[in-house]
């Protein structure tokens, strides 16, 4: 059947719209710069979705657990490996993503005989400055972005998944506006980021709500969510810069909505 | 890439991942002799004092009668709270402890959790087992120290000794190890035992001055061991590990406490 060409471009078709409604609830990942280095956060209701990948990696992912945790073993060992051939300090996420992850995420995607990824990645690796600091989004189809690949020119602060792509963007809107600050003042942007896109996930919400309107939003979901959130020290004092943050760093930004 | 099935007993272990990638590969039987005397490291020592576990090493690495080196570090840090002092062949032993550390954030990263202190000091053991095939010719032998950090336990500071062969072995207060080792061990035991305070009890300035004169001491009738380089002020390294993490004693303290004790001004 797929040996004519617009089969295989209508089966593709299909397998984009199976896969973006699978994943079309995913709660939003938020990884933005600090002064104290890069701060991942999510809130979620039964699994885990920020983990450590090397010293200086760490990923968020949305979809099926079963494939999240596929490619999170795919990036630690592609990572380790590197570090312990070489040098720690040949572990690079510009590298592994690019040759490694869009690839095989794009192969996986194609492949219609096989099953494909049903992830959406966010990888963050701390820089010894903010501005060196990196965040790449991986699709299902192994489409990728990144807040700087060479231009420099517009370049982000922080990286975003999200269960779909408007929402991601109405994330991005607001966090273009937010000042590069110390960790207290990201927690509180992070948390309000994941708001809005939440509250986006709603097809009916076509506009980002107002701050009243967000606060209250808020207070009524994190009834049912925890907070998930780690940091990627940019000043860590051995070589592992990932810290999970505890329940009592995150007490004071989150009482606003508790 | 090829993915650890997920049921596999090998989950988590990242030699299994080095093996399958070929970085690290099967240790073959090689006949012959090595043609220039091999590079061997000594002495280390660790033991159990009141704030956690001191763990130390000379600095100097001998091959036959030639130093090959002073300022060797043969007491090197594995994860946030476990050391492994190395005696013996540098050469193996830098490569394990790199095969170590790997391991352990791999097993951390991959499995979600930390690895068990027993799963740690086997891993260790399981690494000098492998390394038979060159142990039984004669080189790339390797006998080193463990210290760890055991939270649960009622006895958290861990001090952890092998045989060449990868027998594994708790100390109860003390361990040493390298060729300056026997004469290390006597002056711990006889501190332990006959000395003002038993090595538990003592704070951490004594701690140090006693592994500064024990290292010292083994220097004196052994060439291998580096002791303290006066001129060169080469001083051994000592850390200690404790509740909070690892702590590499300064230059600077071991100094004073040298000059306090040593000098004969």
């Amino acid at each position: 059947m797929i040996d004519e060409p617009y089969r295989w471009v209508e089966a593709i078709a299909n397998r984009r719209e199976y896969i973006e409604g699978e994943i079309a609830g995913g709660s939003p990942t938020i990884a933005l710069s600090c002064q104290e280095g890069v701060l991942l956060l999510t809130f979620g209701k039964d699994r885990k979705k920020i983990f450590e990948i090397y010293d200086q990696i760490a990923l968020g992912g949305i979809g099926h657990p079963g494939d999240i945790d596929r490619l999170r073993m795919m990036a630690i060992e592609l990572a380790s490996t590197e570090g312990f051939a070489r040098s720690v300090h040949d572990v690079s996420l510009r590298r592994m993503t690019t040759y490694s992850f869009s690839p095989a995420l794009k192969q996986a995607f194609e492949q219609i005989y096989g099953a494909p990824y049903l992830a959406r990645l966010l990888f963050a690796e701390v820089g010894a400055e903010p501005a060196d600091d990196l965040f790449v989004t991986l699709d299902y189809d192994g489409a990728m972005t990144a807040n700087s690949m060479s231009s420099g020119k517009g370049r982000d602060h922080f990286g975003v998944i999200s269960g779909t792509r408007r929402s991601a963007e109405q994330i991005g809107q607001f966090l273009r506006n937010e000042p590069l600050g110390p960790l207290n003042k990201a927690l509180g942007s992070a948390i309000r980021a994941w708001g809005i896109g939440l509250y986006s996930l709603d097809e009916d919400h076509t506009e980002a709500p107002s701050s009243d309107g967000l606060k209250d939003f808020l207070k009524t979901q994190l009834k049912d969510y925890t907070v998930e959130s780690a940091l990627l020290e940019r000043k860590p004092k051995t070589r592992i810069a990932f810290t999970e943050l505890s329940e009592d760093k995150l007490k004071g930004p989150l009482s606003e909505y508790r | 890439m090829e993915l650890l099935e997920p049921n596999s007993a090998s989950a988590g272990d990242f030699v299994g991942v080095l093996r399958r990638s070929g970085v690290l590969r099967e240790q073959k039987h090689l006949n012959g002799n090595l043609p220039v005397a091999e590079t061997q490291a000594t002495t280390v020592l660790a033991f159990k004092f009141s704030e956690g576990v001191l763990i130390a090493g000379d600095r100097r690495a001998t091959a036959g009668n030639v130093v090959m080196y002073d300022r060797a570090d043969k007491v090197l840090e594995i994860d946030r709270h476990s050391v492994m002092a190395i005696a013996g062949s540098p050469a193996t032993a830098w490569e394990m402890a790199r095969v170590l550390e790997h391991s352990f954030q791999f097993y951390r990263r991959s499995q979600l959790q930390e690895m068990s202190v027993e799963g740690k000091v086997r891993a260790l053991s399981k690494l000098l087992r492998d390394n038979l095939g060159m142990v039984l010719q004669g080189i790339g032998v390797v006998v080193p120290l463990f210290a760890t950090y055991d939270h649960g336990s009622d006895d958290p500071a861990k001090v952890f000794f092998y045989d060449a062969m990868g027998a594994q072995f708790e100390a109860t207060d003390f361990a040493a190890s390298g060729s300056g080792g026997p004469s290390v061990r006597s002056i711990l035991y006889y501190e332990n035992a006959w000395g003002k305070t038993p090595l538990r009890e003592l704070d951490q300035k004594d701690a140090i001055t006693i592994a500064l004169r024990a290292l010292d001491t083994a220097a004196e009738a052994d060439t291998a061991t580096g002791g303290i380089d006066r001129q060169g002020k080469i001083f051994p390294i000592l850390k200690i590990v404790n509740k909070e993490g690892i702590n590499t004693v300064p230059i600077e303290t071991l100094s004073s406490l040298f000059h306090a004790t040593f000098s004969p001004s």
